[in-house]
């Protein structure tokens, strides 16, 4: 069975950039792209392998999406990776995710990292 | 009385020798006028009386007569001819009257000799000192001729004593006439002062008073809240803009101590902190913002001291900020969502690049892949120019800080040589380095910052060397550590080293459009520099290659604690 990563992602581009990366490591990909939906999805649905989330995002904030995963025990096993342009956001939040990520992330970057990740509860 | 008196006795002249003289003559003339109407009047009586025959009463009272049209005759000399003159006349007189004043007898032998000690005197005072001698030797021929014409020896005594009178008189007149005329130039001297500094005093008043009103005005006229305080911090005063700026009555700044405008309830407790402080340490040597209600404030302080150094007080001063600050925040938040929105498309343009140039979507050419290489380079470069922009105006707005925390140098030159082989490769360069034996493997410091400085420097070495080698050593010094760039390229000409570390300067127009960049890099680096506490310099020569030195302070992570530690 394929690794799920859900990328909340709102530009578009960038989704897809980022989708076809995790494709071609045999990744399972679901998109959303706004704030309030990322939220509702994390409520429901299959528990992903791994999140890819952007720490500005319209309506609802990537902050707080972060809360809700990690005070959700669902996510204990999910590799949490966000991304964001600024540098200084990173470094506040890297303590509380496994990696932050920032713009430009490019498509070998991505696609190395995501491939070296192995279940959590192997490790 | 008295005054008409004075004005009859005094006689005005330029010469105030003169006039003492005359005046002491014109007393002495009163007083001989007033003997001689006197005895007029006795003689008068004895002749009703019948006490004398009538040649004595002829001969006294015609003497009386002649005396008294004498002293009038010597009285209106001195009044409006000459005093000396006068002075002369006047002792001629005595001389006659004490030469017949008396019997021959007594005149040259006895009670009258004493007589002409008067003369003698009076020379002294009234003619000079030295007259007294005059009046000696013609006092003695008198004596000596009366003395001859009765047939009788002259009285050498009454001679002797009338020279040695002289002499006294000679000594004290010109002892008295010299401490006069000492204390006349003392009374000048006086005077001259005393009018000067009344003079300079008066100007000094009439400029302070200009000086304080001008100053009262320019206070009033700017635009910048201004108070001054004294040395226990009470405001002495305030000008009009403090009131508007503050928007509380003058009322409640003068007279009141600092402490209680610091207490007012429109100053945010942040920026109570900051005055208080200021007041605790004394004045800060840059100005800082408070706010007051829903203003910023800039705050200035400086130290008032008088002539003996001493500090009197200080001024402050209140700049409204408010705008400023406005526009700050502004600039600051578009340049966050300009970078960030820049940045996002970017990455896209460089994610396809890369799909593109990875065979996504199917195969490509040897071409095709070059193509996609050089989108990708130049999405790169265009990256990196939003981010010298991005910290060019966070370093202007204040706002880049430095965070340290544990940097294995070694990574430093790992990442390095990641981020930049290829650059130097691209351009048959060698990249090399080297970490002095003597350094820590780890230190203190903000590896970004760090790696930034490296990338910088080493980014501008390539840019400008076209053949040889871009090497970097890591070095250490005592209590400091440091960073060496050294290149084969080009040099910089010597006329240029000042300013090569300035924003947007690259050495000329041609090196921008062939080199590429706006010339933030090094501008960068050296306010990074900055900020860690270190010091940047370069050594080129023209033709020959340069070499950047940046020396930082030194931290070892064995003097921090283990909680800075990163795995």
């Amino acid at each position: 069975m394929k690794k799920l990563a859900l990328i909340i992602e709102d530009d578009e581009d960038l989704a897809a950039i980022f989708a076809e990366a995790l494709r071609g490591i045999d990744f399972e990909v679901e998109n959303v792209t706004d704030g309030m939906q990322a939220r509702e999805r994390l409520t429901q649905g299959e528990t992903p392998f791994l999140i890819l989330l952007d720490m500005h995002l319209p309506r609802v904030s990537g902050q707080e999406l972060l809360k809700a995963i990690k005070s959700d025990g669902r996510f204990d096993g999910t590799w949490t990776i966000i991304t964001t342009a600024d540098a200084r956001l990173a470094e506040d939040f890297r303590d509380q995710v496994d990696f932050a990520l920032i713009k430009p992330i490019l498509f070998g970057q991505l696609k190395d990292l995501a491939s070296r990740l192995k279940p959590k509860d192997q490790l | 009385m008295n005054k008409r008196l004075q004005r009859f006795l005094t006689i005005s002249t330029t010469d105030p020798d003169d006039a003492r003289k005359r005046k002491i003559l014109n007393i002495l003339l009163v007083g001989t006028g007033g003997i001689s109407l006197l005895a007029l009047a006795t003689f008068v009586y004895w002749a009703t009386t019948s006490q004398l025959n009538e040649m004595e009463l002829t001969l006294l009272v015609g003497g009386s007569i002649a005396s008294l049209v004498m002293v009038l005759t010597i009285y209106l000399v001195n009044y409006f001819w000459s005093g000396r003159v006068a002075a002369l006349l006047y002792l001629l007189l005595l001389n006659f009257i004490f030469a017949f004043s008396d019997t021959p007898d007594q005149v040259a032998n006895g009670r009258a000799l004493i007589g002409f000690t008067i003369p003698i005197f009076l020379a002294s005072i009234l003619l000079t000192p030295a007259a007294s001698f005059v009046f000696a030797v013609l006092s003695s021929l008198i004596i000596a001729a009366i003395a001859f014409s009765i047939n009788i020896f002259p009285n050498t005594p009454a001679i002797l004593g009338y020279l040695f009178i002289a002499f006294i008189s000679w000594s004290s007149a010109g002892g008295l006439e010299h401490a006069l005329s000492e204390l006349r130039t003392i009374n000048t001297n006086l005077d001259r002062v005393v009018t000067e500094r009344t003079q300079a005093l008066a100007e000094a008043l009439s400029r302070e008073r200009v000086q304080a009103g001008r100053n009262q005005a320019i206070l009033n006229s700017i635009a910048d809240g201004v108070i001054v305080f004294d040395n226990r911090w009470n405001a002495t005063l305030a000008n009009p803009a403090i009131k508007s700026m503050l928007d509380i009555p003058l009322e409640l700044i003068i007279n009141k101590n600092f402490r209680e405008l610091i207490e007012h309830p429109r100053v945010a407790p942040r920026s109570r902190a900051l005055l208080n402080a200021m007041l605790e340490h004394g004045t800060q040597p840059i100005g800082f913002r408070i706010e007051w209600s829903d203003k910023t404030l800039s705050v200035s302080a400086a130290q008032i001291y008088d002539n003996q150094r001493q500090n009197t007080g200080t001024v402050i001063v209140f700049r409204d900020f408010t705008h400023e600050a406005e526009v700050e925040r502004l600039k600051s938040t578009f340049v966050g969502v300009v970078s960030h929105e820049l940045r996002t498309p970017l990455n896209a343009i460089l994610g396809y690049a890369e799909m593109f140039k990875e065979s996504v979507y199917g195969p490509v050419n040897e071409k095709q892949i070059n193509m996609a290489e050089r989108i990708m380079k130049n999405t790169q470069r265009l990256l990196g120019l939003i981010n010298d922009l991005l910290d060019q105006a966070q370093m202007e707005a204040g706002k880049l800080t430095i965070h340290n925390q544990v940097v294995r140098v070694a990574d430093l030159l790992e990442s390095l040589h990641g981020l930049m082989d290829k650059s130097a490769a691209d351009k048959n360069l060698e990249l090399t380095s080297e970490i002095d034996d003597t350094l820590p493997e780890a230190l203190m410091g903000d590896p970004a910052r760090l790696q930034q400085i490296l990338v910088n420097l080493v980014n501008n070495a390539i840019k400008f060397t076209d053949r040889g080698t871009v090497h970097v050593r890591l070095f250490r010094q005592t209590g400091k550590w440091g960073i060496e760039v050294a290149d084969t390229g080009q040099g910089i000409p010597e006329a240029e080293l000042p300013y090569i570390f300035e924003t947007f300067r690259q050495v000329d127009a041609d090196a921008t459009r062939s080199h590429g960049g706006f010339g933030l890099g090094l501008a960068i680096v050296k306010q990074l520099v900055h900020l860690m506490n270190g010091e940047i310099g370069v050594t080129s020569r023209h033709g020959e290659g340069s070499v950047f030195t940046v020396v930082l302070p030194l931290t070892t992570v064995e003097g921090v604690s283990t909680s800075w530690r990163h795995e």
